[in-house]
C-alpha cells in the first residue's frame, strides 16, 4: 500500500463521510487558487498545516514526506518566472517583478497542494471510489478504477520484488544490464497484470460474475455539522483575506 | 511532467478540463461499450490500468545521469487504443494526485489533455503511419513512443507559456523559455522512452503473443488474409 493511503486508513478521520473532508480538503484547495496569494494562500496554508497536524492526526515526518514532492515541482516552476526573455537588458535577464511574481506562486501551489493532501491523508481510496457512482460517475468506469486501484499494489510489489531479484543477478551492473532489466520489468508487469486478470475472472465467473463489482463500503453519514463547520471555515478564511488585503499589502 | 497543484490560475484550470471533457466522454463512451459486449473486459482494462500506472513508476536512466519515469502514453496508446486510454489516463492521474502527491486536481485537466490525451492521439497516429507504410513494427513503436512522449511536453510547455507569458517578449518568449528547458532533459527522455517501449514489446512478441493479437497489436494469418482481401474488395 502507498504511503498517503496507509495513512488514510489509520487516520482519526477515516470514518467520516468522503464529503465532509471534500468539502474542507478541497475547498481550501479552491480558495488558494482563487484568494489574492498574500495574504489568502498564506492564510489557508496555515489553516491547511494546523487541520493536518492537530484534528486530523497526520505524523508530521509523513506529511513532510508526501508534501515535498509537490514543493519540488513547485521551487522549479517558480525559477522560471525569476528571468525574462528578451528587452533591452539581454536575451536572457532577471524579471522586473520576478521573485514577487515567483513567491506568489510557490505559495499558491504549497497551500493548494496541503489543502489535496488533508483530503488525502484521510480518505481511504477504497472508501472514495464506490461512492463516485452516486456522484454520476458511469459505473464501469468506477468499476475499472476499482480493479485498478487493487491490482496497483500488487504489481508494484511485484516489481519491487523482481527488482531485487534482478539486481541479485548484478541486472543493474552496467548501463546495457539496466536497459535490459528495465524492459524485463514492464514486459514483466505486463503479463501478470493480464495473468491475474484472467485469474480473477476464472474466480469471479465460478461465483457468477455479471459484469458489475459489488463491494462493501463502510457506513457513513453526511455530518451536517461537521460539513457546516467546514463551510463556515472557508467563508471566515475569505473574509479575513479580503479584510487583511489592504493592510497587508 | 505533471503540472503540480495550484501552479495554474482558475480560469486556465477550467478552460483545459472543458478541453479535456469531450475526449474523456468519448473514451467513457468506448469503454461502457467495450464492458456491455463484454462483461470479462473490466478486469482486463483495470489490469491495463494498472500496468499504466505502475509504468508511470519505473525510474528510466538519462543521458545526463539523472533517472525520470517514463509517460507511458505511447505504450499504452500502442495496446490499448488512444480514446481507452483517455479513461485510463485519466483515472492514473486522479491516482498519481491523491496516492503520490503528483500532479493535483484543479490541474487535472491541463495534465488528462497533454498526457492521456494528445501523447496518445500523437504518438498512435505516428505509430499507424508508419505500419500503412509497411515500416517494421519495431521501428513503428519508437517512433510512437518517442513522439507520445515528446508531443506531452510540447502541449505541457504550451500550457505553461499561456499561463505565466513571459514579461518582456510574452507568450513565445515564455514558451522558448519553457520549451528550452524542457528540450535538454525530455529530448534524451524522449529517445530513452522509446528504446524502452522497443525492449517492452520485443518481450512481449516473444512471451505474450496472444494478448497482443487480441489487442489488436500482432495480426493473425487469417486477419492478415482478410484485411487483404478487404482491401481488394
Amino acid at each position: 500500500m502507498l504511503p498517503i493511503d496507509a495513512a488514510a486508513h489509520s487516520s482519526r478521520w477515516r470514518h467520516r463521510h468522503p464529503v465532509d473532508k471534500a468539502v474542507l480538503g478541497l475547498g481550501l484547495t479552491v480558495l488558494a487558487i482563487s484568494l489574492p496569494p498574500w495574504p489568502g494562500a498564506a492564510l489557508v496554508l496555515v489553516t491547511a498545516l494546523a487541520l493536518l497536524l492537530g484534528p486530523a492526526g497526520v505524523p508530521a515526518r509523513r506529511l513532510w514526506r508526501a508534501y515535498r514532492v509537490p514543493l519540488g515541482f513547485c521551487a522549479t516552476g517558480a525559477v522560471t518566472l525569476l528571468v525574462q526573455v528578451g528587452g533591452p537588458e539581454g536575451f536572457v535577464s532577471l524579471a522586473d517583478g520576478g521573485p514577487v511574481r515567483a513567491g506568489e506562486l510557490m505559495l499558491r501551489t504549497s497551500a493548494a497542494s496541503l489543502g489535496v493532501l488533508l483530503f488525502a491523508f484521510t480518505t481511504p481510496m477504497s472508501d472514495l471510489l464506490p461512492r463516485l457512482v452516486r456522484a454520476g460517475v458511469p459505473a464501469p468506469v468506477v468499476d475499472v478504477a476499482l480493479v485498478t486501484y487493487r491490482m496497483s499494489f500488487l504489481l508494484l510489489d511485484s516489481v519491487r520484488r523482481i527488482r531485487e531479484a534482478q539486481a541479485a543477478r548484478l541486472g543493474h551492473t552496467s548501463r546495457a544490464a539496466e536497459w535490459r532489466s528495465l524492459a524485463g520489468l514492464g514486459a514483466t508487469a505486463f503479463v501478470r497484470a493480464f495473468d491475474r486478470a484472467a485469474r480473477l475472472q476464472a474466480g469471479l465467473a465460478g461465483r457468477g460474475y455479471d459484469g458489475t463489482l459489488r463491494v462493501l463500503v463502510p457506513e457513513a453519514r453526511v455530518s451536517v455539522r461537521f460539513t457546516v463547520a467546514g463551510a463556515g471555515l472557508l467563508v471566515a478564511l475569505a473574509t479575513l483575506t479580503f479584510v487583511l488585503e489592504r493592510p497587508l499589502s | 511532467m505533471h503540472i503540480a497543484e495550484g501552479f495554474l490560475p482558475p480560469a486556465h484550470a477550467v478552460a483545459w478540463g472543458v478541453a479535456s471533457a469531450p475526449f474523456v466522454v468519448h473514451g467513457v463512451r468506448a469503454l461502457n461499450r467495450e464492458v456491455r459486449e463484454h462483461p470479462e473486459s473490466t478486469l482486463l482494462l483495470g489490469a491495463s490500468g494498472a500496468f499504466t500506472f505502475v509504468l508511470s513508476a519505473l525510474k528510466l536512466p538519462s543521458v545526463t545521469g539523472s533517472c525520470s519515469h517514463p509517460t507511458g502514453t505511447g505504450l499504452g496508446a500502442i495496446l490499448f487504443r488512444p480514446p481507452i486510454m483517455a479513461v485510463l489516463g485519466t483515472i492514473t492521474l486522479l491516482f498519481q494526485a491523491l496516492l503520490l502527491a503528483h500532479g493535483g486536481l484543479t490541474t487535472l485537466g491541463a495534465n488528462v489533455f497533454s498526457m492521456a490525451i494528445v501523447g496518445p492521439w500523437a504518438g498512435y497516429g505516428m505509430y499507424r503511419l508508419l505500419r500503412r507504410y509497411d515500416v517494421p513494427l519495431m521501428v513503428a513503436v519508437f517512433f510512437g513512443a518517442f513522439v507520445a512522449d515528446l508531443s506531452t511536453y510540447c502541449v505541457t510547455s504550451v500550457q505553461l507559456a499561456l499561463a505565466f507569458p513571459d514579461p518582456s517578449s510574452g507568450f513565445l518568449g515564455a514558451l522558448g523559455k519553457f520549451g528550452s528547458i524542457f528540450a535538454v532533459t525530455q529530448i534524451p527522455l524522449a529517445v530513452s522512452e522509446g528504446l524502452l517501449t522497443v525492449l517492452v514489446m520485443r518481450l512481449l512478441v516473444q512471451s505474450s503473443k496472444g494478448e497482443l493479437t487480441r489487442l489488436g497489436v500482432l495480426v493473425t494469418g487469417r486477419q492478415a488474409q482478410n484485411g487483404t482481401e478487404a482491401v481488394a474488395r
